[in-house]
Formats: C-alpha cells, structure tokens, sequence
C-alpha cells in the first residue's frame, strides 16, 4: 500500500516535472501530501483529540491525488453527521483545508534550522513560525508538539532516502550487504548535522504516546531498506530479517551519539561489522541447520538399522 | 443505543421544553427558555452580569466544585501562548484566563533561558482582556491588583462587545473566550470578529458550557442544574432568577457537533473539539490561515 502511494506521488511530481512555470506552487502541494496524508505520522495524529471532526486525514489526500474522486470521499465523511445541503458547504471548504498542512508543513520545516540552536522543541518550533511570517500560535494546534518536529524530520529523511534509492546508481554493483551498509549509512549521514540533540529525539520518541509512531517510522525504513536490497520474499523469513536490520540500524544509532571520530569513522566501521556478524550468523544458522538435518538422517539409519536387527533376531 | 433512546425519552419527558428547538437567526432571540426581543437581550444579560459579579467567583467554585480552574488550564495549555504573543480574552472581565495566561508566558521565559531572542519579547507581551461590563471588568482590575499586576503593562484592560470588536484587522496571535459565547445574541458575529481579529496562523478557543449526551450522567446533571443551582444562587447570592438564566443559556446553546460546524463556516481550519466531564464544559478550538 505504501508503495502504491509512492507511486502515486512519483507521477504527480513527474506531472510537475513538465511544468516548470507553476512549479514552484506544484511542489508545495506535493510536499503536503508527503508529509500529511502519507504515512499519516507527522502532522495529523490526533492522539489527545478523539473528536478531530473536520480533519479526516484521507480527505486532503484524496483531493490531491485523486481530483475527480474527491466529491464522493467528502460526501462520505459528511454523510453520517450532517445533511446534504450542509456537506456542499462543507465541500466548498475542502480546497482551504488543505491549507493548514501546508503551513504547519513549512513551519516545521523552518523550525529544523533553530533545532541546532534550541533544541527539538517548541522554542524552535515557535522561532520557526516566526520566519514563516506565520503567528507562532500555530504551534498551539500540533497535538504533540516536538513529536511533530521530530516526526516530520523522519518522514523527510525517509523520503530522501527513497528518492536516492530511486535514482539507483550507486547500489547497482553492490552485493546485498553492502547495499544495507551503503543505505543505512546514507540515512544515519542525514542525521549527523543533529547529532548533538539526538539523544533528546530518542527520548521524544520514547514518548508511550509518541512511541507507536515512531515504532511504524522505523518499520517503514527497515522495510524501504530491504525492498532496496531486493528482497521480496514474505515467508518467516520476513519478520527475522526486519528486527534484525531494525537492531542493526539502532544500535549504530546509539553507537553515533558517542562517536567523536572524524566524519563517523567508527560508526561506519562499526556498522559494517554488524552487518557482516548478521549475514555471518545467517549462515551459520543454514550451516547448522544442513547439519542437523544430516545428522538427523544419519540417526534415523542407524536406529532404523538397530531395530530391523532387534526384530529380525 | 436502546439506552441511549430510552434515556432521550425520559429526557424528553422530565424536560419537555428542552426538546424544543428554535433557529438561532430569529428576530426573537432566545433568553434562558424565554423569548425576548434582540435588543433586550443584551441589556438582560447585561443585568444578569451586573448582578452576579461580586459573587462571580464564589459562586462559580461552588457551582463547579473549583473544577472551572482546571478547565480554565486546560484551554490555557491548549492556547500554548508564548512570550511576545498578543491575545485577546473576550468575556474575560474577571481575568481568570489572562492571569493564567501571563503566568504561563513568564514560565515559558524561565525555560527558555537559552534563546536571547526572547528576551525582549517578554516586554512586548499584550493580553487584552475585553467585556462588555463594566462591573466585572472592575472586578478583574481589583484581582490584578492584589496579584501585584496592578502595574503590569502586558494586561490592558478594555471595555467592547465582541460582536463589534475595536481591534484592527490580523492583530492577535490568540483569542479565547471562557464562558461568554453563550450570553452573545449572534454568535456568527462573534465568531466572524475573531476571525477578523486574529493573524494567518492564530487560534481561536472558546471555552464552554455544553451538552451532556453520557445516559445517567446526564439525568443527575439535569438534576443538579435545575434543582440545586438556582437553590445555590438563591441561597449565597441572593439572586435565583440569574442562576436560573444560566442553567437555561447552557441548554440553549447549540451542541457541541453544531457549534464547531459554525466555526468552520466563520473560516477556521482544523476546527476540533474536546469534551470535559462527559460534555459538561466543551472546549472549541479553530486555526486561521
């Protein structure tokens, strides 16, 4: 499902691509797609209020997306709580709705420069708001706060990595694990400029209310990750080598916040090591398991043997 | 859902009138239960204030048992104010909402040691606090005064309707109203100012008393309202018909569904509600774009 979404969101900015004059218009449109209606992470997750009424977050997506099919999804949303005349009001505000995540979008955006300076909070977010010439109120309407920051800074991280992905050529002549060193690389790189107030993401991520998201933000990189690496398998198979990789990537997190080496050497050192020990261990696991086997059969002649001689005596 | 008809209907039998439902653009506008002309109305409500406002407090803590300062706080902690913000409090008069406001603004400051830019922001902090009496507006400057604000320059105190509000055009970061929405005669007015009033990206929160929609809960609500509330008022502040008002204006009030659907008509975004006490109070918030 994620996938098709991607997909969906490729041809729209392939659409923009040809259209350079209103590009620029284009492209925030497509960003508020990415980041509000997506994952469904960052800016949208009403935890604290459970009767977020005008806020469907399919809605926004479905207009941009989907133009022609956007009258019957808000129809839809309104049907069970207002009559029909009130839901064509209701879908004469649709095209503003979108609005607000755009805002909230650039605002985030902005505030990733003051991080540095303030730290993943709501100073930052407010500075942030103040350099989009929008009221830093707005900051008020981010259920979780700095959970957004952070949330969104994933989202975006995440985004570049697929679009490095996509362009494909520095994974073509690499063996798998290398490509899961290469890409686990590229991303944790992304968050180097922060590192100094990485410690405080974990935390904020650590959050119980901010740790589901997170916990799905993970998931979707581990899975962009082996998806790159070619894998589309979906036996067991599939659950191991998602925890692994996802043990992979945040220990070398952990292991970045205290590395003081020039450029992350001992990151890189260390990361490459773990993804050898885990293909290593990969192996030894087949090799042990060719030998239970053999063993096994090997057993079963013998005692076969011994019985056939108890019973022909 | 059988109980919840069930209840309906003896909602609907132990107070008829309640099921009665009137458009709110009528030249008649409603007063309590009782139909009053457009014009009276504010003068009635204006009495009612007048009359109430040295109890105000009083009788506010006995009616909700103090829990109004935990609501106050709530819709504070959901403004998220900030150090520079300009805010207006409409219906504030006693100040309740603004001292709240500002204490949280100076214990922003003191964790925000580490942004220079801040600093002088503090100084430009404005909470105007706006009512259309002047009675409990002086009630408000009296408090402020025994807070040793008295000569705080961030509080300024104006007297103004807030169907017509004085206030220029995209001026305020914020505009909160706790319990007065429900006393105004057109509460499109109201909602079309504060739009007017706030900046690209300022948030409307109104803070009131709404409907109650839990079964049982709400009998005994019904109970407590009409039995125990006007008796309470009688009894402490002498006046039983203004008490009787304001459990009547709290069930005139339109619901909490419709009421952020108004909102949304006035042209704020992200229009959300939260219910506190299962619907005794409700706290609307809106963003502007």
């Amino acid at each position: 499902m994620y996938r098709t979404a991607a997909l969906a969101r490729r041809l729209l900015s392939g659409a923009t691509a040809g259209n350079n004059s209103n590009s620029r218009i284009r492209y925030l449109n497509h960003r508020t797609t990415v980041i509000g209606s997506r994952y469904c992470t960052a800016v949208n997750n009403n935890h604290s209020f459970p009767q977020s009424i005008f806020n469907q977050n399919q809605t926004p997506r479905a207009n941009l997306e989907f133009p022609n099919q956007s009258e019957s999804t808000s129809s839809s949303n309104w049907s069970t709580s207002s009559t029909a005349e009130d839901g064509r009001q209701r879908q004469e505000r649709q095209r503003p709705r979108i609005e607000y995540q755009e805002q909230q979008a650039r605002v985030l955006e902005a505030s990733l420069h003051h991080v540095l300076r303030l730290g993943w909070s709501e100073e930052a977010m407010i500075a942030g708001a103040r350099d989009v010439g929008v009221s830093p109120s707005i900051v008020g309407s981010f259920p979780r706060k700095e959970a957004a920051l952070v949330e969104f800074f994933m989202d975006e991280c995440l985004q570049k990595l697929i679009d490095r992905i996509d362009s494909g050529e520095e994974l073509q002549n690499l063996v798998p694990s290398e490509r899961i060193s290469k890409l686990l690389k590229i991303r944790l790189e992304m968050q180097s400029p922060y590192i100094s107030k990485w410690p405080q993401v974990l935390s904020i991520q650590a959050y119980p209310s901010n740790a589901p998201t997170s916990f799905k933000q993970r998931a979707m990189l581990v899975d962009e990750i082996w998806h790159a690496v070619g894998d589309e398998g979906s036996d067991i198979d599939w659950y191991v080598k998602r925890t692994v990789l996802g043990g992979i990537y945040s220990t070398t997190e952990i292991y970045m916040l205290t590395d003081s080496s020039p450029d992350f050497r001992d990151t890189w050192a260390f990361l490459d090591d773990r993804v050898k020990d885990a293909f290593d261990l990969k192996k030894t696991i087949q090799e042990a398991m060719y030998m239970a086997e053999a063993v096994g059969a090997g057993m079963g002649n013998s005692f076969q043997g011994f019985v056939r001689r108890v019973f022909q005596r | 859902m059988a109980l919840k008809l069930v209840s309906r209907k003896l909602g609907s039998k132990f107070l008829p009138m309640l099921s009665s439902t009137s458009p709110l653009h009528s030249h008649a506008t409603s007063f309590g239960f009782k139909h009053v002309r457009e014009e009276e109305k504010s003068q009635m409500v204006g009495n009612v204030f007048s009359s109430v406002a040295s109890n105000y407090d009083l009788m506010n803590d006995l009616m909700s048992g103090g829990l109004h300062r935990l609501w106050k706080d709530r819709l504070v902690s959901m403004l998220n104010p900030f150090p520079g913000m300009k805010h207006l409090d409409v219906a504030g008069g006693t100040g309740d909402v603004a001292f709240k406001i500002l204490d949280g603004i100076s214990s922003i400051k003191r964790r925000a040691n580490q942004d220079p830019i801040n600093d002088h922001l503090q100084e430009e902090t404005q909470i105007h606090v706006c009512d259309i009496n002047p009675n409990m507006l002086n009630v408000g400057r009296k408090r402020a005064i025994e807070r040793g604000l008295g000569e705080d320059k961030s509080l300024i105190w104006v007297e103004g309707d807030a169907e017509a509000l004085s206030f220029e055009d995209n001026t305020m970061d914020g505009y909160t109203i706790a319990f007065g929405i429900r006393n105004v005669t057109h509460i499109e007015k109201v909602l079309a100012e504060a739009y007017r009033v706030l900046k690209h990206g300022g948030r409307f929160l109104c803070l009131e008393l709404s409907h109650v929609e839990v079964p049982v809960f709400k009998e005994l609500y019904d109970y407590y309202s009409f039995s125990v509330i006007p008796a309470v008022g009688e009894l402490v502040a002498g006046d039983r018909d203004s008490y009787q008002y304001l459990v009547e204006s709290i069930r005139r009030f339109p619901p909490q569904e419709k009421f952020a659907s108004m909102i949304a008509d006035a042209g704020f975004q992200k229009v959300e509600y939260e219910n506190l006490v299962g619907g005794v109070v409700a706290i609307h918030s809106g963003l502007k774009i």
